[in-house]
């Protein structure tokens, strides 16, 4: 008896024990502000801002750099300053002139302990840095136009064809190409260095590189919006979704990439202390057929396919919660040009689930005990191979046998741009319609024989004209409709189906503070840290 | 003795050889695209081609091979092609983590794994011995990632009593050893499993010679024939099936390295596969093949320690 009563003082002890811990563990961070934030990566790919690409490393340029201007960290729909303090654009507008805000300096450097002063010079040098295919993954954008610095604090910006706000700002926002490096480091140490030992003007500054571990950064005391709440952030290569998990448990992460998937975030939910937040407006996951292949050139073929998918089964498939059924052939609404349901339904251009008449076309083109297609796959789950596993179900019930090959992701990418796959299955975010159209759908951008190829795995050539007249069009309500007209063309030809889009899921502990409400991320494809992002006390 | 070193040496150039010629190839085979790895989906054909220049993949695949074995006989690793860093800084920075996992790994299976085979071994099919043999068995069949992650619920999650994320900070002791002891333990089980069951045969082995007979019936006690007699004799299987294992142990380390977070060479080259980083994987798997071919000489020459009668020629 004696002994039992004994035991349970131990436990209760024990337990007690854990609890002191777990809260002292917990006062000691918020008295630290050190934020652990964990990605699905094996490495850092670069911090060259003008080259970063995985969620991981726009995570980390975001802390680092600021463009000219900015969307609000997590709401996103309009335009805010942030390196300039005020624009404007001619009549015409063709001429834009940014003004800079006075005070901002770059990070301290090795060779330059206390930084410089941003001007002008920066500016001008980095957005041609942009523009250059040699150094930048995004000189396409910044084709036909001319950078000058007036005086140190004025840069002009000259277009050769006029461009709407819309389109315009989003390349001089702090996003990719947009970013604003340090003209002076860049000259005296050089791209290479650059990559692992960044230097911009953001809140964080970057402090350490370990290879295949971490990288910190560290407050900016003299960041221009106030010096940020949190004295370090570190950001940590984590490839193994287990190990995360389990980190996010014991308060080693503060904050975790998860798996865009529902079952696992209930689960994480259930963990004490931890909070999922889904947040879009994340990629959108299409399908698209190459349209010189067998049987898929036969449009009725194409329409069978459509008919015979379910993207609202998909979406239960993958979990409610995060994904959405989407009917537009350029990302998704709220982006602004991306057509609606109701738009789709109005325009015929929905094919909704119909397995009759799927069965119908497949007869009419030849096929009435279907046929048979191997496709591949990437290995990544939930962006690829899961959704395409039901899609893979549904099509058998039409007698359509679609073998999966699956292989890795960089593979995958690699052979899908060699026409090696007869459908593919792609997932993908981009800043705006008219980019999506262009890279998705114009006949420059067609895989192999495209003049510039890119990612028209379906071979479309019918709305060239119609992309390119929206672009250069000024008014926004004409540019939408635009945009709207491409996509219903090219879902009338069934070049594509839309599927779904996958909301973003990032676990974090209850008491993170981001700083700003959470509901949309564009330029990173995770939370935005900033100035305001704290570590609360319990 | 040291002519002997001199030719197990030079031995081995040809087999690296070979080895670093297949890497080289296996390497390049892999369809992905360094490149686009690097860039990502977004970035333009003509970004992606840019790139590759720079990356240098796109000068004749003879000329990087020739540059890739020049640069090693010069002692340099070369830089990765993602990011710029040096491999033998990488390496340097690593190596350590790999060093001490392993042979903490080591020194627990053999630690445990003969003490827990000799009682087995004595009392052959008693309740010990069967013990051993499951125990064993488990060891054997368990891959130690899942292992790892067992333990990490158990010591980590319900326990709260080890850290679960990095490899902890070289320069304090109890850092070290916090993160060092659950991925320790999770290869140090499965060493000892291996240990367990090579010993317990070797011993039963060696216990059926006629000189440990002839060593009982001089009327030497039992624990001076087994200890001094029997155990020695035993070790020289133990060590030259324990040096395989180590390799197999180095092989393990990967995935436990990648479900503990740990820095290492595993960690290291899957991150480079991943990334399609050719340098820096080509360069680890050279350190890994130079690694075993030392770790197989080590153990020929440790033979010669064990067992006086091997002569080195």
């Amino acid at each position: 008896m004696v002994k039992r009563g004994l035991a349970h003082l131990a436990l209760v002890v024990l337990i007690a024990g854990f609890f002191v811990i777990d809260t002292a563990e917990a006062q000691q961070l918020a008295k630290e502000q050190i934020l652990s934030i964990a990605f699905d990566a094996g490495d850092v790919g670069t911090l060259d801002p003008h080259r970063a690409a995985s969620t991981v490393d726009r995570a980390t340029v975001d802390m680092i750099f600021n463009g000219l201007v900015r969307y609000p960290p997590g709401e996103q729909v309009k335009v805010e300053p942030d390196l300039a303090s005020s624009w404007t654009v001619s009549r015409d507008k063709k001429v834009w002139t940014f003004t800079l805000r006075k005070g901002v300096f770059f990070h301290p450097y090795a060779g330059n302990p206390t930084g410089y002063e941003l001007t002008a010079e920066d500016v001008v040098y980095s957005l041609k840095r942009a523009a250059d295919p040699k150094r930048s993954s995004y000189a396409g954008e910044y084709g036909g136009m001319t950078f000058e610095a007036l005086d140190p604090s004025t840069v002009r910006i000259t277009l050769d064809k006029p461009m709407s706000e819309t389109l315009f700002l989003a390349k001089v926002a702090s996003y990719a190409g947009g970013f604003i490096v340090s003209k002076k480091v860049l000259e005296e140490k050089g791209d290479e260095w650059f990559k692992t030992q960044p230097v911009g003007t953001g809140p964080f500054m970057f402090e350490t590189y370990e290879p295949r571990q971490k990288t910190v950064l560290a407050a900016n005391a003299r960041y221009f919006r106030g010096a940020p709440i949190l004295k370090q952030v570190v950001v940590r290569y984590m490839p193994s979704v287990s190990s995360r998990e389990f980190g996010l448990q014991t308060g080693e992460l503060q904050i975790i990439e998860g798996l865009k998937e529902e079952k696992w975030a209930e689960k994480v939910a259930t963990f004490p202390d931890v909070r999922v937040r889904n947040f879009g407006p994340c990629e959108t996951q299409m399908l698209y057929f190459t349209m010189t292949q067998k049987p898929f050139d036969d449009v009725r073929v194409r329409k069978a396919v459509s008919y015979a998918i379910s993207r609202e089964e998909v979406a239960a498939f993958m979990g409610k919660s995060l994904a959405v059924p989407i009917y537009a052939a350029a990302l998704a609404p709220p982006a602004p040009g991306a057509l609606t349901k109701e738009e789709a339904l109005k325009a015929g251009v929905v094919y909704e689930n119909n397995l009759a008449e799927a069965r119908k076309l497949l007869a009419e083109a030849g096929y009435p005990n279907g046929f048979k297609t191997e496709v591949i796959i990437s290995e990544m789950e939930s962006s690829y191979r899961k959704p395409m596993i039901a899609i893979q179900a549904q099509l058998k019930k039409v007698g359509i046998d679609m073998a999966l090959k699956v292989v890795d992701h960089s593979s995958f990418h690699t052979l899908i741009r060699k026409d090696a796959s007869p459908i593919v299955y792609y997932a993908a975010w981009r800043p705006n319609v008219d980019v999506f159209l262009t890279r998705f759908y114009h006949s420059a951008s067609t895989v192999v024989t495209g003049k510039n190829p890119d990612t028209n795995f379906s071979h479309y050539a019918s709305v060239d004209e119609l992309i390119e007249k929206a672009r250069w069009e000024l008014d926004a309500d004409k540019q939408n409709a635009m945009w709207k007209e491409a996509q219903i063309r090219i879902l009338r030809d069934v070049a594509a189906v839309p599927i779904i889009r996958l909301l973003y899921n990032f676990p974090a502990k209850s008491y993170v503070d981001i700083g700003h409400p959470l509901q949309w991320s564009w330029q990173t494809y995770s939370p935005q840290i900033t100035e305001k992002t704290r570590i609360l006390a319990r | 003795m040291s002519s002997y070193v001199l030719r197990r040496v030079l031995q081995s150039i040809p087999i690296l050889i070979v080895v670093l010629t297949l890497v080289f190839v296996v390497v390049r085979i892999l369809p992905g695209d360094p490149a686009i790895a690097a860039l990502g989906d977004y970035a333009s054909k003509e970004a992606v081609e840019a790139l590759r220049e720079q990356m240098g993949l796109n000068t004749p695949l003879w000329l990087q091979y020739l540059r890739f074995l020049g640069d090693l006989c010069r002692g340099n690793l070369g830089t990765s092609i993602i990011t710029g860093f040096p491999v033998g800084k990488q390496l340097v920075k690593v190596l350590p983590y790999t060093l001490e996992l392993t042979f903490s790994s080591i020194l627990f299976g053999f630690l445990f794994g003969i003490p827990l085979a000799i009682p087995a071994a004595v009392r052959r099919n008693s309740f010990i011995d069967y013990f051993n043999r499951v125990f064993s068995l488990m060891g054997l069949s368990i891959p130690a990632f899942y292992l790892g992650i067992l333990l990490m619920l158990v010591f980590s999650i319900k326990l709260r009593l080890f850290p679960v994320v990095g490899g902890g900070d070289l320069v304090s002791l109890s850092s070290t050893l916090r993160h060092l002891f659950l991925p320790a333990l999770s290869l140090g089980l499965i060493m000892t499993a291996y240990v367990t069951r090579m010993s317990r045969s070797s011993l039963l082995n060696i216990l059926r010679e006629d000189y440990v007979r002839t060593a009982r019936s001089k009327g030497i006690s039992e624990r001076v024939i087994l200890l001094k007699h029997a155990l020695r004799n035993a070790l020289i299987p133990i060590v030259a099936l324990g040096g395989v294992y180590a390799v197999v142990l180095i092989g393990s380390s990967v995935m436990t390295e990648i479900v503990f977070s740990r820095p290492g060479l595993g960690s290291l080259m899957v991150g480079a596969i991943k990334q399609r980083d050719y340098t820096t994987l080509q360069s680890v798997m050279v350190f890994y093949s130079v690694v075993v071919v030392i770790l197989n000489l080590m153990i020929d020459l440790i033979y010669g320690w064990i067992d006086p009668r091997i002569q080195y020629r």
